[in-house]
């Protein structure tokens, strides 16, 4: 089992990925209770914008800031002038909405970017490799595991140790009484709803120059973000951070060991976590 | 009060007529994309059932309609001298099958999470289908000749379009009449109430669960015989039946149509289809369109175009020409 290191640390590169898609949805669906099906197309859109900085600066480091910037106003402008204004219609329209904006995104993408992959390359150090359990890795990769730690931290430590977090908890809980206080709670909703745009693009960067760019990549990770907040539980950080590694590993190592049945592994994961704990490792019960 | 009952049923018979004499009227070209138009009228039905009946809104209806297509297929080609009855019959089942394990699994939640479920599910069935290759045929997909229709004291062959558009219309008509007769059935109007209150049909002693599982193999059922006639229509089946982008097809259809009415999404389906021949060829782009269209509908008409008639028809009338008999929130408030 010489390759065990190998696809251990595949595993934390992808798991760290699946982690800063499915942190943006769940913390959407935890705070305003949307499911964001956009949120991959988002992402799709941060790797793509990612490739069009690069291919004019080559510098990658500008990209992983702007690219969740501009994410950030795409976000602010859905949620203030079109998801508000579904808000009154109830729940399925809010999903149609997010779906119908997925779909657009992608036609978009298409369009300009035409419907094949794109190669990027990270190029200056972060394109090396490194000496880890006596094998020589790419340091791409543990970049991508260090970064979903980080804003894994960034996003525990804001949640639940600042005043910011508290104002966020107690609006998920009863934002009318967070209003009636004297907090701008529709404010605080378009905060959260472009934060979690400008996660899915910052993870759409980081994805860039590990997976290929191409128009399918967002349905791709859409899938598996799901099944890992199926599998964490609706709405739950920690479980988002579980989950992701679980589904990282199995994948990893479902490749590694059954080729074939890689892919139904996840579903399987999943079915059995349905069937025996509907709610999800760290939900609450609905 | 008699007069108004029957309108439906004379609303249904003029279609039937309406349908009958168009193989007259219109050319091969338009008669193909009317063969495709009925289909895709049963898909959009069934799939309104679910969302604007029970309030369910699911991502994966896609998976009964790419089943149905691809037992056909598959059925058609393994088992030879298989008749036509046979392949349509075993599609059916099929989907009964996969609708009710399925729905066992999936309908313990609902809202969001029954929608990224269902979508979850959906993508695996479309990765079993591409990856299977020695079965689905993988990204080449299938191609089948329509078998002869028997009908015990005769045979009627199947192989010029005007037969097999006559056969469609017959039983995806009568299928059509069925599920229509079905929201009118005390098991429909079951399903209406528990979208509008749950709470109050259980403490009546109703089981929705088990009413939701009804609903949702049924429906399962029916696309799927949507889905064995689309592979019988083209004579081909590949992966993108079973894809998600025939979910968002459907949607497309079922939204535009108008979700408030038994009839509105057979409308969409009209829609949809003619609108994508005549924008595909004017330009590549046209399921950009078609999205756009789509959350503009979601944004300022959420009625559909059942909605924009209905307006229309009151504004002309100068009463709320809302025709209760067609209405799915009948007996609701």
């Amino acid at each position: 089992m010489s390759d065990f290191p190998v696809f251990f640390l595949h595993g934390l590169a992808y798991g760290g990925l699946l982690f800063l898609v499915s942190a943006g949805l769940t913390l959407v669906f935890g705070m305003m209770n949307v499911l964001n099906f956009a949120h991959a197309a988002m992402y799709m859109l941060g790797a793509y914008f990612s490739y069009t900085i690069l291919q004019m600066t080559g510098q990658f480091w500008l990209s992983l800031m702007v690219c969740p910037l501009l994410l950030f106003v795409i976000g602010a402008v859905i949620e203030r002038f079109l998801l508000r204004r579904v808000h009154v219609f109830g729940h399925v329209h809010e999903l149609l909405l997010t779906f119908g904006l997925a779909y657009i995104i992608t036609e978009v993408v298409k369009w300009v970017w035409g419907n094949f992959p794109l190669a990027v390359n990270v190029g200056g150090f972060l394109g090396g490799t490194v000496e880890i359990f006596g094998i020589t890795y790419p340091l791409y990769r543990i970049f991508i595991f260090a970064s979903a730690a980080l804003v894994g931290i960034m996003m525990a430590l804001i949640l639940y140790r600042t005043r910011l977090g508290i104002i966020l908890r107690a609006a998920v809980n009863d934002s009318q009484m967070v209003n009636a206080l004297g907090f701008n709670v529709p404010l605080v909703f378009m905060g959260v709803f472009a934060f979690g745009a400008a996660l899915s693009g910052f993870a759409g960067v980081i994805a860039g120059p590990l997976l290929s760019t191409y128009p399918g990549m967002a349905n791709e990770i859409l899938i598996d973000a799901f099944v890992v907040i199926v599998v964490g539980g609706f709405g739950s950080l920690g479980g988002a951070v579980v989950a992701s590694l679980i589904i990282g590993e199995l994948q990893s190592f479902g490749v590694l060991l059954f080729p074939k049945l890689s892919l139904a592994l996840v579903y399987l994961l999943m079915s059995i976590v349905l069937i025996i704990k509907p709610s999800g490792l760290f939900g609450e019960k609905q | 009060m008699t007069a108004k009952k029957n309108r439906p049923y004379l609303f249904i018979a003029f279609l039937f007529a309406l349908g009958a004499v168009m193989p007259v009227l219109l050319r091969q070209y338009h008669l193909n994309m009317l063969t495709e138009i009925i289909v895709f009228a049963l898909y959009a039905v069934s799939y309104n059932l679910l969302l604007g009946y029970a309030g369910l809104l699911s991502f994966g209806h896609a998976m009964f309609f790419g089943m149905g297509a691809f037992t056909v297929a598959v059925s058609l080609i393994h088992i030879p001298g298989l008749s036509l009855w046979g392949a349509i019959g075993l599609a059916i089942a099929m989907t009964t099958v996969v609708g009710f394990v399925t729905g066992g699994l999936l309908l313990r939640h609902k809202g969001a999470y029954f929608a990224l479920l269902t979508l979850a599910f959906n993508a695996l069935f479309y990765a079993v289908a591409t990856k299977w290759h020695t079965v689905t045929g993988g990204d080449d997909g299938l191609s089948v000749t329509r078998p002869d229709l028997s009908l015990g004291f005769t045979t009627i062959s199947m192989a010029g379009l005007t037969s097999f558009y006559y056969f469609t219309l017959v039983i995806i008509g009568a299928v059509i009449v069925f599920c229509w007769y079905f929201t009118q059935t005390a098991m429909g109007q079951t399903v209406l109430m528990m979208r509008e209150n749950e709470e109050r049909m259980k403490f009546l002693g109703y089981n929705t669960n088990i009413s939701r599982l009804i609903l949702f193999t049924f429906t399962g059922a029916v696309a799927g015989l949507a889905g064995a006639f689309y592979t019988l229509h083209f004579q081909f089946c590949s992966q993108s039946a079973i894809s998600v982008d025939m979910t968002t097809t459907v949607l497309l259809m079922t939204f535009v149509g108008g979700t408030g009415t038994f009839w509105g999404p057979m409308m969409g389906a009209l829609v949809y289809v003619v609108l994508q021949n005549y924008l595909s060829d004017i330009t590549d782009r046209w399921p950009l369109f078609m999205g756009l269209i789509f959350v503009f509908m979601v944004l300022f008409i959420p009625g559909g175009l059942t909605q924009i008639i209905q307006s229309i028809r009151s504004l002309f009338s100068g009463r709320n020409g809302t025709d209760k008999s067609l209405a799915v929130k009948e007996g609701s408030s």
